[in-house]
């Protein structure tokens, strides 16, 4: 006999034979020695969930060839009694005559139909169904359950769910639709649509569930839990109920086909008995009984119909599956038509926000401001980050890499082919980590990548990141927020292991871009292009409107110069004849005529430095190679009145540098400088000093202008009055003044103004530390060397 | 005051003034008498009278000396000194231009255009009456002008 010769049930076989090897498979005896899914005969079972009862039948005679070993309990006749008999033995004449004739007309192969309903032996009820498969007449006996007699009408009801199910507008909608219905028809505790993803992870998007429970909708759960055997008979069944996970189970006899020696494939056996992993996989979610259906898209697996059931056996009669697998059947023929509208809608909602984001850079200041607008390129697609390359620097929103590892990333795919196409110039990957191996951070933070070139040449960029998806997605089973549920067998089915071994396999792995995604990107690519064109075309335009309002400052400083003075002559003039009169009449009026006199006197000064200053930021600069000793002493020179004032003391570093600059403009900044270090100083010796830090000399403070200390820095120091840190930046603006109008020997305010507009002309920097009460020092760096 | 009303005298020295403000002219009025020289005044407001006013008079009255503003209504004081100065038959009359302006493009534009000189007006009434009467004794006193030398040519 072949079974004696294997009788190794208990696990001492070699690892290349399995422990059936040579028999028939039973689930009740070998199920213990399963380690592995892939290799679990899970079509093959060789026992049935013990509910019911099972015969197969010869498809010529009609005699019983196998039957299940409960066979006595619930048809009231023993194996050994019903083996190599004619069905009639069981059913009856009449009832054998009805099945014959069923077989007869109806397509039963691999779709179970309802027969008749037969008297089982303990009193019950039995719905009878039957389907043939690979040449035998298997005929399933199952209780009716709670619901035979006075039980919903199936067909109503699923009328009513057929057309609530054709209504629906979007793929969510359909799955909530399902969900809703099937849980209305079963009333299990927990009904869900589960979805695969492109690489076989599972999550749950859609859910109906009993309010107590806690909510799964949006959990991922890794590929592992649905292992490949049973995908495979998910494909090829629409249904798979479970009335009770863990309730003993019977084993046909024989095992295999007394004619063929195979066993009996049970696929769509309604009875078949669980796989031993399934069984502890929904044992370890505390599923008692359960509902499966599938989501076919084609011939694929597109997802599942999961129910689950919490508090022990639920029936689940042949009319409820029956309803609930034309429902499957019905999602998932709507299914592509609602995914499509689907995918329409979203990408119309992208393409609306990319309309919207170019809107936004034409009027408000080009793509940057698709970076720091209400609406940023993160919002473009479906990402969680955007740098863009633009103008010679970064612009970045979300979650990016930073900017020297973007130098990176844009450096290695410049030189792609990918970038060069004249067509469709893009890079797209789910794992960047594996083209950057030396930088970690980056296949966690920037996995997913898609980036555009704006421009045939140069580094002109946008980037799109997503972040590896085991850090976007909500796990179930994810050992952080889950304890471990070792099962009966050890840990080879916890959630926390099939976490594990799914996490190693898509480490560094993005949510993959979608080739529509891909798509819309590409057109976005060509309206920023445009936009950019467009943008280089308005400045060369905004270039001659300059030009043009330039003309017009011009124009402007004439009027100021002349148009306004002339009035403000005859003001003076005027005043001043009254002078005589007045102080012979009154001493008030005379008093208010000088002051008459003294305002036309200051407005003629603030005209003259408004002049000046628009001359300042007109007139071309004429660089040449300027002797800084020779210009320095000069500048001394011409504030030489003030410096006679009060004693003082001047000292100019020896050898100041050689500097590129307008001769007559930079002593202009010497000008200025030194005579507002000796205005603004209320010590007894005044003490100033002039010098310089060649580049790269000294370290830059915070408060320095970035990247100053790269080129030479001079240097005004004086022991004066000091400026409160609050001023900083007032001390620049036009016609301010810190002090009153005739302390400090007065002046209009436009000193440093004019300074900083010249330094400014000539590429540079001015700054300045200070102390108030202690003294100031003025730094220029200049940048045209 | 229209360029038809004014007869120029040839007893005295007369200088045209090209001058649309009222104080300034009254300014130079003053500097004039302040600086002791016997002379005339003409004014006219714009470029267009200035010329009109040249081109009709005799060649042997011209005036010794044209003090010019700038920036007077219609044609312009740049304009008016361009064709003087291109003008075979009135170049010869010294330009003495007057202006708020201190603008260098002004007084490059002026000086190459033929201008004699350039006087930048101030504010201050005591310095421009000073400046316009120093300025007057030096073209009526101090240095011989061509409409001494009448000619009947």
């Amino acid at each position: 006999m072949v079974r004696a010769e294997s009788n190794g049930v208990s696990g001492e076989t070699s690892e290349a034979r399995l422990p059936w090897e040579g028999q028939a498979y039973s689930v009740k005896r070998f199920g213990t020695t399963i380690t592995n899914c892939a290799s679990e005969p899970v079509q093959t079972p060789g026992c049935i969930q013990g509910h019911g009862a099972l015969l197969v039948l010869r498809a010529h005679d009609l005699t019983i060839a196998q039957v299940s070993d409960n066979s006595g309990a619930l048809l009231g006749h023993p194996p050994e009694a019903l083996l190599e008999q004619s069905v009639s033995r069981v059913l009856g004449e009449v009832r054998a005559e009805e099945l014959r004739r069923f077989l007869a007309c109806e397509p039963v192969d691999r779709n179970p139909l309802y027969v008749l309903t037969f008297p089982g032996h303990n009193g019950s009820a039995l719905d009878v169904t039957v389907h043939t498969t690979e040449g035998v007449v298997i005929v399933e006996f199952e209780a009716t359950g709670h619901s035979a007699v006075n039980g919903p009408d199936y067909f109503s009801l699923i009328k009513q769910s057929v057309h609530r199910l054709q209504s629906v507008s979007s793929l969510q909608a359909l799955g909530d639709t399902a969900v809703a219905e099937i849980r209305g028809l079963t009333r299990m505790d927990r009904v869900m649509v589960y979805k695969f993803h492109d690489d076989g992870h599972g999550e749950v998007v859609a859910e109906s569930r009993r309010p107590e429970l806690s909510p799964w909708l949006g959990l991922h759960y890794p590929a592992a839990d649905i292992p490949e055997p049973a995908r495979a008979l998910l494909r090829r069944t629409w249904i798979r109920p479970m009335r009770e996970i863990g309730a003993p189970l019977s084993e046909l006899v024989p095992l295999a086909h007394p004619d063929t020696g195979q066993p009996l494939t049970m696929t769509h056996c309604a009875l078949r008995g669980p796989s031993v992993m399934h069984t502890e996989y929904l044992q370890n979610m505390g599923v008692t009984a359960g509902l499966t259906l599938s989501i076919r898209r084609g011939e694929q697996l597109w997802g599942l119909i999961a129910c689950h059931h919490y508090t022990g056996a639920f029936d689940l009669p042949y009319n409820m599956r029956a309803a609930c697998e034309l429902i499957a059947q019905i999602v998932s023929l709507q299914h592509k038509a609602a995914e499509d509208r689907d995918y329409l809608s979203r990408q119309l909602r992208f393409e609306e926000v990319q309309r919207l984001l170019i809107s936004q850079a034409e009027h408000e200041g080009g793509l940057p401001a698709m970076i720091d607008g209400p609406l940023t390129l993160v919002d473009a697609l479906d990402a969680q980050g955007a740098a863009l390359f633009h103008q010679g620097r970064w612009w970045r929103v979300g979650q990016t890499p930073q900017d020297h590892e973007l130098d990176v990333i844009a450096d290695w795919l410049i030189k792609r082919p990918e970038f060069t196409s004249s067509t469709e110039a893009v890079f797209v990957t789910d794992s960047l980590g594996k083209f950057m191996p030396d930088n970690h951070d980056l296949s966690i933070n920037a996995a997913g990548l898609l980036a555009l070139p704006l421009s045939k040449r140069g580094k002109n960029l946008i980037f799109w990141f997503r972040p590896e998806m085991l850090r976007t997605i909500e796990w179930g089973g994810n050992p952080d927020d889950k304890p471990m549920v070792p099962g009966p067998n050890g840990l080879r089915l916890t959630p926390r292991r099939s976490f594990e071994i799914f996490s190693d396999s898509v480490r560094g792995q993005s949510v993959p871009w979608q080739p529509w995604e891909i798509e819309l990107a590409l057109r976005f690519r060509l309206v920023v292009m445009q936009l950019v064109i467009g943008r280089a075309e308005q400045l060369t335009e905004l270039n001659l409107n300059l030009a043009r309002s330039n003309d017009d400052l011009d124009a402007f400083a004439y009027v100021a110069s002349h148009d306004l003075k002339e009035p403000l002559r005859g003001i003076h003039k005027y005043a001043h004849q009254l002078t005589d009169s007045a102080a012979l009449s009154n001493p008030l009026d005379a008093q208010r005529v000088d002051g008459l006199i003294r305002l036309t006197l200051r407005m003629d000064s603030l005209l003259e430095s408004l002049l000046h200053f628009s001359r300042v930021g007109r007139v071309a600069l004429e660089l040449e190679e300027v002797d800084l000793d020779e210009l320095v002493h000069e500048a001394l020179e011409m504030v030489g009145a003030r410096r006679a004032e009060k004693p003082s003391e001047v000292v100019v570093a020896p050898q100041l540098p050689h500097m590129r600059a307008d001769r007559v403009r930079l002593r202009e900044v010497f000008v200025n400088l030194l005579s507002n270090a000796f205005k603004y100083n209320d010590k007894t010796n005044v003490r100033i000093e002039i010098g310089w830090y060649p580049a790269h000399a000294i370290d830059r403070k915070p408060h320095w202008p970035s990247d100053v200390t790269q080129h030479p820095i001079l240097y005004v120091k004086d022991n004066g009055i000091g400026i409160e840190a609050r001023h900083a930046e007032q001390v620049y603006k036009m016609f301010k003044r810190l002090h009153g109008r005739d302390e400090y020997g007065g002046g209009t305010g436009a000193g440093l103004t004019i300074v900083k507009k010249l330094i400014e002309r000539h590429g540079g920097d001015v700054w300045f530390d200070s102390e108030p009460g202690v003294g100031s020092t003025f730094y220029v760096s200049l940048g045209m060397q | 005051m229209s360029a038809s009303s004014i007869h120029l005298s040839p007893n005295l020295p007369t200088s045209l003034l090209v001058e649309d403000s009222d104080e300034d002219a009254d300014t130079v009025v003053e500097a004039l008498r302040r600086c002791g020289i016997a002379g005339r005044i003409e004014r006219v407001t714009n470029g267009d009278e200035c010329l009109a006013l040249l081109r009709g008079m005799s060649a042997m009255h011209p005036p010794s000396l044209v003090l010019m503003d700038l920036s007077t209504p219609g044609t312009d004081g740049r304009d008016a000194l361009r064709q003087i100065k291109e003008d075979s038959k009135l170049k010869s009359i010294p330009v003495v231009v007057t202006s708020a302006s201190a603008n260098p493009r002004d007084l490059e534009f002026c000086y190459s255009a033929g201008a004699n000189a350039y006087h930048v007006k101030p504010v201050s009434h005591p310095h421009h009456l000073d400046a316009m009467t120093r300025l007057l004794q030096y073209w009526l006193g101090a240095v011989t002008l061509p409409s001494y030398r009448v000619s009947t040519a």
